[in-house]
């Protein structure tokens, strides 16, 4: 089979055309469309069994594909194995082979492609640099810390030049503040090698750093796919509204009649919008303030108060559902006081609540 | 890593480096009172090959050349006198344990690996319709002395034709899990109870008394073992590294051997061991499906508890002697991959 018909490392879009998987009567995967252009970043974005992890895996071959179309380049390789997709993985759990050293890992894949000794050794020296393990190439993986494990899988999957890298949640298991720099350094690196990156992870704060372009999922349905601006001020539905963002948007469940968005304590012009019974008004902590009762769109009472250090987290209570608004770290007020939340109506989102779908009007 | 400092529970010991001096004395002395315990059978075993019938019917005496004389007499006569007897059997016993391990270790753990990577879904229904026509046909030719060739070929269609529609209309699946049972469920099974069959079978087809008899007997008998370790071994390798090795572009077989081989290494060794220890002490079977020629050396250990001139515990325990050597050196030897392979089993990254 010859597929690798361009060289390797040149960076290729990838045409997903809707991905289908079925495990028994199981729809894991339902109708994935999605072209990632040549260098793209794509983060797939969502919580844990919404079929993210499946797609990936589809991608990569590991998963065999129940029904759709996937492309690499203009090569068709829905059917085609693993190993002649041109294509490097970096698994959660980092995958490195526990019997081989540091060199050993990093220079497999050259190993498998019978590359000659010298030039593999300085392919490794290289990819070793780049992720900064020039010292510890002779060690085994359990004798190195997780940032460095994970260095050494990075190191793996650069080494080839492949055309696509594949990322399942590459960070999970670093702790924050490593994860913070990992961050960086997996930005930077796939901007200087351009390579096509689609990286799975149920971070919000990972998706909206790290990507080009965000795929949203929930239960196998890609919700929607966007630039994190676009995503974050511009939510398609339900889910993705409440999804992004930390602490993510407040809602309050009402409906709109005659247009009118009533809700108890709430009563919110909806100009031009249908009659819907069951909708939810929704908000971002940063898009609203906290003023003197009786002037702003609705009133509640002050439940707690959490200074962050750059900010006040202030949290209400309406009818038992939290509201939280994000103040100025000058901002002072007492939990139990009655408040009121003012906000420029351009900063509010209506969603049908049967649908989840944004309504816009 | 850094292993962090925790004290060690009520029923776990401490390292014996941290121990107090009085601890380490009563520790040391019961260590080597029952080392002496459990070594001493192999004591009386060494020197009663030195003594003379006369020496062992007077009693327990176990100290050379104060209690007894020692001789040679008994090494003479199964190495000297009786040597063919002897290197037959120890060469049967060699050929016979090495090649069953060999067998059942390699198509074993192949089961036990494809039964760990692969998902299996076989039609209960067909299975069950296989072995219907199986016994059929036997029953056919057995009994009415239908021409095999014409049963056969009326079983192959009936199977091909009756047995996938019938499959296909009733679909009871099986999982790996009951496949695994399945195999495991042979060993429960006493051998006595299916020694008679298997010594008509091998008498039917005239390899009574053959290497291959046996080696095929034991291959079989060790194979559920082999399977239940290795499954359990495979099992805890990662499934993550063979599929980075796919990714990085390894075929199977290099993935086979780059990554699945070495990391399964230990438990083939403590696999092998067993199945070779197994296959080396059997008796039972090695009784009923040799005679003369491929007798092994339990059966030679065994003939001289029976002979017309008595007990003769002499020769007895030179054979016992050269029995134990070939099993100690491969325990010493593999002693580092067992030790590996039965406590620690998983397979850390």
């Amino acid at each position: 089979m010859s597929v690798q018909t361009e060289p390797a490392g040149t960076a290729k879009a990838i045409s997903i055309r809707s991905l289908n998987k079925f495990y028994g009567a199981v729809h894991a995967l339902k109708d994935l469309s999605i072209e990632v252009e040549a260098g793209e970043f794509l983060v797939l974005l969502g919580p844990s069994g919404c079929g993210k992890s499946t797609a990936l895996r589809m991608i990569a071959g590991l998963e065999s594909i129940s029904s759709g179309a996937l492309l690499i380049g203009d090569q068709d390789v829905t059917e085609v194995l693993p190993k002649y997709r041109d294509i490097a993985m970096v698994f959660q759990s980092y995958a490195l082979y526990p019997h081989k050293t540091v060199a050993e890992n990093i220079g497999f894949p050259l190993k498998v492609a019978k590359t000659p000794p010298d030039e593999m050794d300085k392919a490794v020296r290289a990819a070793a640099d780049q992720v900064e393990l020039g010292e510890l190439l002779e060690r085994y993986p359990g004798q190195l810390s997780g940032g460095q494990r994970q260095r050494v899988a990075l190191a793996r999957a650069i080494i080839r030049r492949p055309s696509v890298f594949l990322m399942d949640e590459p960070l999970s298991n670093l702790d924050a503040k490593l994860r913070g720099n990992m961050r960086a350094e997996l930005k930077h690196m796939q901007g200087e090698l351009g390579i096509t990156t689609i990286y799975v992870t149920h971070d919000q704060i990972e998706a909206m750093t790290l990507a080009h372009r965000v795929a949203i999922m929930k239960d196998g349905v890609l919700q929607q796919l966007g630039t994190p601006k676009e995503v974050y001020s511009d939510p398609a539905t339900l889910f993705v509204a409440g999804f992004m963002g930390s602490p993510p948007m407040n809602f309050v469940q009402g409906a709109i009649k005659d247009g009118t968005f009533n809700a108890s304590g709430v009563n919110t012009p909806t100009p031009g919008a249908p009659d819907v019974p069951h909708a939810t008004l929704g908000f971002r902590p940063e898009d609203c303030a906290i003023a003197a009762p009786g002037q702003g769109l609705l009133d509640a009472e002050v439940f707690t108060v959490e200074m962050t250090g750059d900010q006040v987290l202030v949290t209400l209570r309406l009818d038992g559902a939290p509201l939280v608004v994000k103040m100025p770290k000058e901002f002072e007020i007492d939990a139990g006081a009655m408040a009121s939340i003012t906000l420029d109506p351009a900063h509010l989102y209506f969603f049908d609540a049967e649908s989840e779908a944004r309504l816009r009007f | 890593m850094s292993t962090p400092i925790r004290k060690p529970g009520i029923f776990e010991s401490p390292r014996i480096g941290e121990m107090s001096r009085a601890t380490k004395v009563v520790l040391y002395a019961f260590l080597l009172i029952w080392s002496l315990i459990v070594l001493f059978p192999i004591y009386w075993l060494i020197i009663t090959s030195f003594k003379d019938a006369a020496d062992v019917n007077q009693g327990p005496f176990f100290i050379p050349w104060v209690d007894f004389q020692p001789s040679l007499h008994a090494w003479k006569e199964l190495f000297v006198t009786d040597y063919e007897d002897t290197l037959r059997a120890y060469l049967n016993s060699i050929i016979i344990s090495l090649s069953a391990t060999a067998l059942s270790v390699l198509i074993g753990s192949m089961a036990a690996y494809a039964l760990s990577r692969v998902e299996y879904a076989p039609n209960l229904i067909t299975i069950l319709f296989f072995v219907f026509l199986l016994a059929m046909t036997g029953l056919a030719v057995g009994l009415y002395g239908v021409d095999w060739r014409l049963a056969a070929a009326v079983a192959v269609a009936l199977f091909f034709f009756l047995a996938r529609a019938v499959g296909n209309l009733y679909q009871v699946r099986l999982k790996n899990g009951d496949i695994l049972f399945w195999i495991i469920s042979q060993r429960i099974l006493a051998p006595i109870v299916v020694v008679v069959p298997i010594y008509m079978m091998f008498q039917s087809v005239k390899l009574l008394d053959t290497h291959i008899a046996i080696i095929i007997t034991y291959a079989v008998v060790n194979m559920p073992i082999v399977v239940w370790l290795m499954y359990d071994f495979f099992n805890s390798i990662p499934r993550d590294l063979e599929e980075s090795a796919q990714l990085d572009g390894a075929t199977m077989i290099a993935t086979f051997r780059e990554i699945v081989l070495p990391l399964s290494r230990t438990g083939l060794a403590a696999t092998t061991l067993l199945v070779m220890i197994l296959s080396w002490n059997e008796y039972l079977l090695a009784l009923f499906l040799s005679t003369s020629k491929a007798q092994t050396m339990p059966i030679l250990v065994a003939a001289m508890n029976a002979g017309e001139r008595g007990i003769l515990w002499w020769t007895m325990s030179v054979a016992i002697i050269v029995m134990i050597i070939p099993v100690v050196v491969l325990a010493v030897v593999l002693q580092k991959y067992i030790s590996k392979g039965l406590l620690v089993g998983a397979v850390k990254g």
